[in-house]
């Protein structure tokens, strides 16, 4: 890995690299582009690069069909789900990390499995379970759903990150004064804050993205713009144009937040999680 | 004020037992050294006192106080870790400032006591540093700073030494020592380096498998050593041990005889340091003759191994007086005054 690699084969990875960005990108372009197109442009059988742009799907969208709660909804949505997922799961994380009592790889592993299930198998048992909690159609069940499924995800990846903090840390701060949980929250939480942010970006974006719990157990209030787009697929047609606007306000924040911490975020999802 | 282990027991989890019935009592203000090999429970023992483990039987005392049951910040004890274990968020002056500013202490004192405590190691002009960007000798005084900066009555160090090169070693040594005579606390000092130990310590406590072997001042520990395995730890090179056995005033090893006084006749080991075998003319009456095998130069002395038939020794003599070649014969004289006896079965001292 040390030696430079040869040329051919630099070649070769740039090449590999350019058809990757063109695959990943082609989709996300073509939906910029299909949200600034009139209906006409839209349905060209021959698929316009260059035609006369609209503003219209914006506000047609976000004001003319009231959209813009939902980009609020989802706001409040990722962000609490992310401020619950990081409260439980790291403080859990941690002492995964330091402790040792019995069981604690099954348990931990346990915690896993809760990601391995199709998110569609356990759908309707969430949904009768919200119901029966009085929950049903509100945020708060978007929000706990969203918490239960990222908080392993949380333990998982926190749990490499604080692994990487030597315990001696945690000693040198108990013997400095601090109490346990004062070590964890005033000296290790502070080390492990580029973890904790890659870790919180990474939830932010999957509760931001996910569609199926959020589409199962809201229909009206507290819908997140992802559940929002399917409103757009009319009897009379699908509004191509209103679907890709609101697509790309809901891509936006995901966008310039990888760009932010794709550092820690790679760093997070490589060393620490194996680690763990 | 003095400290106590009572009956220190420990278990850990996985069934690994490191201390076995700890009794240890010490004054305020002494240099103790904790010395023992790897596993002896050395560590351990510190821990304990330091609140970061719990024993599974016996008591800590200070002062009359039983502080068994007590977290480690109301001990008043301050710990110097291994590898430094300092905030590598923090400047030096927050690493140092940490234990005060969790007690609350008002921000001018903390400034002075700073200040002053960094002035005493000499890092002073690294205060605005991060920890990362120091020398290990520097971030090694950040932790003894920052273990002493609120004044705790005793200070625990945990091999705070063993990470430092040889050099460095030997200047923090005197540090130390310069330290504990300035400050006149209570230091704790784990090793397994018997060097550090002779030269630190008022006091030193020999561990093994858990248990105390010996705990005397430095001088009686290597004059007086409790049993064989104190004999051969403490010492550089080891005292030369050979088994054998006593019969009508002649104690026959493998390999030679020695006349000896005062030991009753049956199985024994006999123990002499290196540098108290005497080399002597070979018209010496009461010499044994050896065979050299290999000469070490450590000036300004000399290391000669010798063998006789199955026995080995070392004899420790100033450079310069013969230089003999392998093979040639060494006339040794065991002045009976230097000789240790140690029962061959418990290697407990005679």
């Amino acid at each position: 890995m040390d030696r430079p690699a040869s040329r051919p084969w630099v070649a070769f990875a740039w090449a590999v690299l350019a058809v990757a960005v063109v695959v990943a990108l082609t989709p996300y372009l073509w939906i910029v582009l299909a949200s600034f197109k009139n209906r006409v442009d839209l349905f060209a059988s021959i698929p316009k690069w260059t035609f006369t742009p609209t503003l219209a799907n914006y506000p047609a969208v976000f004001i003319g069909k009231d959209y813009w709660p939902l980009a609020i909804n989802s706001l409040v949505i990722s962000t609490s789900s992310t401020a619950l997922c990081i409260a439980i799961g790291a403080p859990a994380a941690y002492v995964f990390a330091r402790m040792d009592f019995p069981g604690k790889e099954d348990l931990f592993f346990f915690f896993l499995t809760t990601r391995m299930a199709p998110p569609i198998s356990i759908a309707v048992p969430l949904f009768l379970f919200f119901t029966a909690l009085g929950l049903i159609d509100t945020i708060y069940a978007v929000v706990i759903a969203h918490t239960s499924f990222n908080l392993s995800l949380v333990v998982w990846m926190m749990r490499g990150f604080f692994a990487d903090i030597p315990r001696e840390i945690d000693e040198a701060a108990v013997m400095d004064g601090r109490s346990r949980l004062g070590a964890f929250l005033f000296i290790v939480v502070p080390l492990a804050a580029p973890g904790l942010a890659a870790t919180a970006v990474l939830c932010f974006i999957l509760s931001w993205n996910e569609f199926l719990y959020a589409f199962i157990l809201v229909a009206f209030e507290g819908r997140p713009l992802t559940v929002g787009i399917p409103g757009l697929v009319t009897p009379h047609g699908t509004l191509w144009g209103q679907v890709a606007a609101v697509a790309i306000v809901a891509t936006l924040p995901i966008v310039v937040f990888t760009f932010i911490v794709q550092r820690q975020l790679v760093r997070g999802l490589t060393f620490g999680a194996v680690k763990g | 004020m003095d400290i106590v282990f009572e009956g220190i027991s420990k278990v850990f989890p996985d069934g690994t037992a490191a201390l076995h019935g700890l009794d240890l009592a010490f004054e305020t203000g002494e240099f103790i050294v904790l010395l023992g090999p790897s596993g002896s429970g050395k560590t351990t023992a510190c821990r304990v006192l330091a609140g970061l483990e719990n024993p599974t039987g016996g008591r800590i005392l200070v002062g009359g106080r039983d502080i068994t049951a007590l977290p480690p910040r109301l001990r008043g004890i301050g710990m110097v870790f291994q590898n430094y274990a300092l905030y590598s968020h923090k400047t030096v002056f927050e690493n140092i400032a940490y234990p005060l500013r969790v007690r609350k202490i008002p921000r001018a004192e903390i400034e002075r006591s700073v200040k002053a405590m960094a002035d005493l190691l000499q890092i002073g002009r690294y205060l605005n540093r991060k920890p990362g960007q120091l020398s290990g000798g520097q971030a090694q005084r950040v932790a003894v700073a920052r273990a002493l900066v609120w004044q705790p009555d005793i200070c625990l160090m945990d091999e705070p030494l063993s990470n430092l090169d040889a050099l460095l070693r030997l200047h923090m040594r005197t540090e130390l020592k310069r330290l504990h005579r300035e400050l006149r606390k209570t230091f704790v000092f784990v090793t397994h380096d018997q060097e550090e130990a002779m030269t630190l310590a008022t006091r030193v406590a020999v561990l093994r498998d858990g248990e105390l072997v010996q705990f005397d001042t430095p001088q009686t520990v290597y004059r007086k050593p409790a049993s064989r395995f104190v004999a051969e730890f403490m010492g550089r090179p080891a005292m030369n041990t050979f088994d054998g056995a006593v019969a009508g005033g002649n104690f026959r090893a493998a390999g030679f005889d020695l006349p000896v006084t005062g030991l009753p006749d049956g199985p024994i080991t006999l123990g002499i340091r290196p540098e108290q075998i005497e080399l002597v003319d070979a018209s010496a009456a009461d010499a044994v003759v050896f065979e050299v095998d290999v000469v070490d130069h450590v000036e300004p002395d000399m290391l000669i191994f010798a063998r006789r038939g199955a026995s080995g020794l070392i004899v420790r003599t100033p450079n310069g007086t013969r230089g003999p070649e392998h093979g040639a014969l060494l006339h040794l004289r065991f002045p009976s005054g230097a000789m240790h006896a140690f029962d061959a079965k418990t290697g407990q001292r005679l």
